[in-house]
């Protein structure tokens, strides 16, 4: 019970809390609500205006025609207003509701834009996602369907309950104690039917996962022969999912027909008790005839309202997941004062940096990935990050570029620490080169010129001549207006990576950060983007975290780190020489490029 | 939208709405006919249901009539009628809510049952379509006809018993009505044509809104995904409001779209409450003079209201059972597509097989994807029996193709190819693992021991890492197990393929994820283990090449040169340049004198 309490607390700072963040919703609410009470009272007009008609239109002494036609037209008159005002209601709050839910939306992606990377990992992508869609999309069907509920339906079964209440209290009693239980009934169908169709549901995704196996994988299933057992296996998939939407069906079926049930009952019981009491108790017939028309009013929104309360519950808890979202604190925060970085080639000093991953309270021990590193690095100058899987590296260049914060220690660029460089700034000055680079489903001219909006054209020819590109845009179908397709997807991994360092050439930074791939492109896509590189990293100072240990080579300097400590800092030549860590990955690379065995 | 075309056209019109009505029946008429009984047997139950309806309509005027009447105005009423009145309510409530049960239980059974049958058939049919059937088809349009489509198709059936009892309900209460009083009858009858037609053009035109609607939340969650996707390039480029202000655009769109349903909702909604009511109001008047003839009672007035109450949500039912026929004929036809068309010839049965000392014969052998598209160019060539031959070639030159035709999956379109006898097993470039354990994954279908799966694993060096995982070979891989990198899932996949103990093991660039050293240790492992067996690989790394006592070099869809490496390296130009191309990196840079 208590936690029960605390639930319902919970749940109404969680509502109380999505106001806020979506004021439009509190604009007008009083209007509205006042709204919907005249509508509701437009729904009881047909009972009281027959119970009117019973007793004192249809008398004994005979029939006033007259009166009832009056009746009828004042009833007509309410009927009319009623429905104005209801219609008044619903829009205002299907207006508001959506304002709300846009603000909302916004604010979310915005929020969600700023996290910090390491809330971006691909696991959680798809609950992002979900967060902007799914989730508003519970509180959409919230708005249209149980919102509208609580509204009218509220309105409406207490105007009910009031009418029933003024024709004779004890059978209103009767009726409210006989009609009553169908809540608990309803209340108890509807757990079983929830938890049941979250197993469907549940059935139903994995059917989808099956069949799409069966797709995707069409030409491993035939190469090996696998195809009759792997259908097998999707059909019993299917036959689970039928079996779970009929057992979710046959416990829906009893939902609406108990309100029958109880309908019937509530309608005997009033008859009887009224009929046995007589017209002692001021009863007229009317009035009888009237609370059996009434009875029905009150039971409709009993059974919604049950529905209601689950719809309810579930917008909630795509609210609070909303709200965590919104908790959540965003990436590396901006400085308060922002100090100008100077003017030409930036140089990098890493001090004492030690940074270990959050790892959201699963473990106490969050193993340290970088530890103590230490580095001075001259503007203009070519770094190679050496180290293999695990090292440190990647998340060393993440560091540089202000993706994370480390947790201890600093590093400045041109003298500043990133900390206080503005967030443009340092986009401007410092670009990213990611190791499986991302391009949006559009054309290679939109994905360079996300590099800085508003180039030419020419702009983007002239960075493609820059890096010595021009002979590789000739081979595409539609030149600068060839479409990438999804995620790139139209062109080779190499030439994914191909735009991408033309795109950060486009923005022209004075730091480049490579984070170079490491599948195996074909020769001569990989001797261009060799090419392309050097020209890129011309008079930068660039950090690539090498995989290719001939980028090593090229480089002025050499930063070799293992379990997260830097263990060699010098040029190729003399680690080579030192016969140290950096030596044997060199021999083990050479050895396995060559065909001399 | 209902005019234009409709009225330059009319005959045109007339007809494509005759035929639409009859796809609708057959398209009804074929689903039934899956699993009829069910679906009938929901039929009997909305049919009780329809005449419990009018029923408890009766049963009101005879209550009124006989019992509130007699009880409350005249002061009388005998006991028994009182408890015949109360008995009746009572069994016409029970009686019409079980016909409800009935009918919701069993148009379910019937609903997913016809969907289970027919996913069955879809699936059936997509694994026995070869592959070159599904490369012409994109697979997330595949996997949709044996799901949502399917689902579509048969959403037409639920609301189907409901919309029959509403039919028939329509009709009794008329005959009812009419029956009581004929002028009163035919007010409240001529207002059912208005009540159908405003639902239906209600459906009509919100649908337009819903479908709007939920066109911009497609499009707001594929971009949504996109903009989260590339955070990274956001970020490194600070577009992080650029971006926001992009997506809020498709937002707004949205908003727009819902917020035009609710505006027309709002208005629907109070003309479709309203009507009835005043209706009602309407027969009010009339049954006063009505009464005062003496025509009828006043519980037959009574029952009459109550009756037309009883109706209101029923036929706002009609227009929603309507809403669904054009997508669920829209899905049938897709399923029916799949369903109907032949299954393709599969093309390892072409294969033949290869003469003695021999592993692979290519023997004039050409494909083409599409006309003057042409993929491989009069190929021949063959493989010795247990010999490593590396097929080396640029980008599109048909390597893949090549190993494809090798395996049976495609057709050559002219030449004759045969393969030793025996298992070929094929490891594609782009591994296919199943939302499976580690094991049904190398298994795949087949029946190994926990050694041999073993063995096939220390084979491709995974041994580690499979040692590694939470469960080891029961591990979950996929979306809702552990994620594999590509390496690794590269040897899973290659595991599968040893674990057959293949006569002819054909890999695509199958360990080009693998760091070089690892690489080359899997590649002698294999060789060890498969000492009797013929291996075709396409690589574009030396150190494998290396390995191999063959190459067959392919340059613009034909076979340029084979021999050892070696041999190529002097005699062919091109394989030489391609090859200082791959050394390039390590060749220009050659260390100097410190």
């Amino acid at each position: 019970m208590d936690t029960e309490l605390a639930g319902r607390l919970g749940s109404a700072r969680i509502l109380s809390r999505g106001v806020q963040q979506a004021p439009t919703l509190r604009q007008g609410f009083g209007l509205t609500l006042v709204l919907a009470i005249i509508g509701a009272a437009g729904r009881v007009v047909i009972p009281i205006t027959v119970q009117q008609a019973i007793d004192h239109g249809f008398t004994k002494a005979g029939v006033r025609v007259g009166f009832v036609a009056t009746l009828g037209a004042i009833a007509s008159g309410a009927i009319i207003t009623g429905t104005i005002a209801q219609r008044a209601a619903v829009l205002r709050l299907g207006r508001r509701s959506e304002g709300a839910l846009y603000e909302l939306r916004v604010r979310v992606i915005s929020h969600i834009h700023l996290l910090s990377i390491a809330d971006h990992s691909e696991e959680r992508r798809g609950a992002l996602v979900s967060r902007v869609t799914a989730d508003v999309e519970t509180l959409a069907e919230f708005f249209s369907w149980g919102g509208l509920a609580w509204l009218l339906d509220g309105a409406l079964m207490l105007l009910v309950a009031a009418v029933m209440l003024s024709y004779d209290w004890l059978l209103a009693i009767i009726a409210f104690a006989v009609a009553m239980p169908l809540a608990w009934v309803l209340r108890a169908v509807q757990g079983h039917l929830g938890a049941a169709y979250d197993k469907a549901r549940t059935c139903n995704a994995e059917l989808l996962g099956s069949v799409t196996e069966v797709v995707t994988g069409a030409e491993t299933l035939r190469a090996y022969h696998a195809g009759a057992v792997m259908a097998q296996r999707s059909k019993e998939v299917a036959k689970e999912r039928g079996d779970a939407f009929v057992r979710a069906g046959t416990i829906g079926a009893f939902l609406f027909p108990s309100g029958e049930v109880f309908g019937a009952l509530t309608v005997a019981a009033v008859v009887g008790v009224g009929v046995a009491r007589g017209t002692a108790g001021g009863l007229t017939a009317g009035a009888l005839v009237g609370f059996v028309f009434l009875t029905y009013r009150f039971l409709e929104p009993i059974a919604e309202f049950t529905e209601v309360l689950d719809q309810t519950q579930t917008a909630v808890a795509g609210l609070r997941r909303l709200l965590g979202i919104l908790d959540l604190p965003v990436g590396p925060p901006p400085p308060a004062n922002p100090r100008a970085l100077p003017e030409g080639p930036l140089s990098i000093q890493i001090s004492e940096v030690t940074f270990s991953y959050r790892t959201r309270g699963e473990t106490d021990d969050d193993e340290p990935v970088l530890i103590g590193v230490d580095a001075i690095i001259p503007a203009g100058q070519q770094v190679a990050l050496v180290g293999s899987t695990g090292s440190g590296k990647t998340t060393l260049g993440r560091l540089l570029a202000r993706f994370a914060d480390p947790g201890g220690g600093q590093i400045r660029l041109g003298g500043v620490p990133l900390t206080h460089v503005s967030n443009d700034e340092l986009r401007q000055r410092l670009v990213v080169v990611a190791q499986e680079p991302f391009l949006f489903d559009d054309t290679i001219a939109a994905n360079l010129g996300f590099a800085r909006p508003g180039s030419s054209l020419a702009d983007l020819q002239a960075a493609v001549s820059a890096l010595d590109l021009d002979e590789w845009l000739a081979t595409m179908p539609d030149g600068l207006q060839t479409g990438v397709g999804e995620r790139g997807s139209q062109l080779s991994a190499g030439e994914r990576q191909l735009v991408a360092l033309i795109r950060a050439s486009v923005a022209d930074p004075d730091v480049l950060i490579l984070d170079e791939a490491t599948s195996s492109v074909d020769a001569l896509t990989e001797v261009r983007m060799a090419h392309a590189l050097e020209r890129l990293a011309e008079g930068r100072t660039t950090i690539a975290i090498a995989h290719r240990l001939s980028t090593a080579m090229r480089a002025d300097r050499v930063l070799v780190l293992e379990h997260g400590r830097l263990i060699e800092d010098g040029p190729h030549d003399k680690l080579v020489a030192a016969g140290g860590r950096y030596a044997e990955l060199f021999a083990a690379w050479v050895s396995s490029t060559s065909t001399e065995t | 939208m209902l005019g234009g075309s409709s009225t330059a056209l009319p005959d045109r019109g007339t007809r494509s709405r005759t035929n639409r009505w009859r796809s609708a029946a057959r398209l009804v008429r074929d689903l039934v006919r899956i699993h009829p009984q069910p679906f009938f047997i929901a039929v009997g139950g909305a049919a009780v249901f329809a005449l419990c309806t009018v029923g408890s309509s009766v049963v009101l005027r005879w209550v009124i009539d006989h019992v509130i009447d007699p009880r409350l105005r005249q002061g009388h009423v005998a006991l028994g009628t009182v408890f015949t009145g109360l008995a009746f309510v009572i069994a016409v409530g029970i009686i019409r809510a079980s016909g409800v049960v009935v009918r919701r239980t069993w148009a379910g059974r019937a609903h997913y049952r016809i969907a289970e049958t027919l996913s069955g058939q879809v699936i059936d049919r997509l694994v026995e379509q070869p592959v070159t059937w599904h490369q012409r088809r994109p697979s997330g349009d595949l996997a949709a006809r044996a799901g949502v489509d399917v689902d579509a198709a048969v959403d037409v059936l639920s609301p189907l018993p409901y919309a029959t009892s509403v039919v028939l309900l329509v009709l009794l209460s008329s005959i009812w009505l009419l029956i009581i009083d004929l002028p009163l009858g035919l007010l409240a009858v001529a207002v059912f044509p208005l009540l159908i037609s405003i639902n239906v053009v209600y459906q009509h035109r919100v649908d337009k809104h819903y479908t709007d609607a939920q066109s911009h939340l497609g499009d707001l969650s594929a971009a949504v995904h996109e903009s989260f996707e590339g955070v990274q390039v956001v970020k490194a480029f600070g577009a992080e409001s650029r971006e926001t202000a992009r997506l809020s655009v498709i937002a707004g769109r949205l908003r727009d779209a819902r917020t035009s349903a609710v505006v027309l909702k709002a208005t629907f909604d109070s003309v479709l409450d309203a009507v009835p009511a005043l209706t009602n109001v309407g027969l009010l008047v009339a049954g006063a003079v009505r009464i005062r003839s003496g025509a009828i009672t006043i519980g037959e007035l009574a029952s009459m209201i109550y009756m037309f109450t009883l109706l209101v949500f029923p036929l706002r039912l009609i227009g929603f059972a309507l809403s669904a026929l054009p997508h669920s004929l829209a899905g049938w036809t897709r399923v029916r597509e799949v369903l109907d068309e032949a299954v393709e010839p599969d093309p390892a049965a072409d294969l033949g097989v290869a003469a003695d000392h021999h592993g692979v014969s290519f023997t004039h052998v050409s494909y083409q994807f599409e006309p003057d598209r042409p993929v491989l160019v009069d190929i021949t060539f063959d493989v010795p029996s247990r010999s490593t031959v590396a097929l080396v070639g640029t980008t599109g030159s048909g390597k893949t193709t090549l190993l494809r035709l090798a395996a049976g999956l495609i057709g050559a379109d002219s030449g004759r190819i045969a393969v030793t006898p025996g298992t070929t097993a094929i490891v594609l470039q782009e591994a296919f693992l199943l939302g499976a354990s580690l094991r049904e994954n190398i298994a795949f279908a087949g029946q190994f021991s926990d050694d041999e799966i073993w063995s096939a694993i220390e084979s491709c060096e995974g041994r580690d890492f499979v040692e590694d995982l939470p469960r080891g070979l029961d591990t979950e891989v996929g979306e809702r197990g552990v994620s594999l990198s590509g390496g690794q899932r590269q040897r899973v996949a290659l595991a599968r393929a040893l674990v057959r103990r293949p006569a002819l093991l054909l890999l695509d660039d199958t360990t080009s994820a693998l760091d070089p050293a690892t690489e080359a240790r899997v590649v002698a492992n294999l060789r060890a283990l498969l000492s009797e067996s013929t291996v075709l690989i396409v690589t574009s790394r030396p150190s494998t090449i290396a390995l191999a006592d063959h190459v067959v070099f392919l340059n613009d869809s034909r076979i340029e040169a084979t021999g050892t490496h070696n041999e190529l390296v002097e005699s062919n130009e091109t394989y030489r340049s391609i090859m200082e191309a791959f050394e390039h990196d390590r060749t220009t840079v050659e260390p100097g004198p410190i």
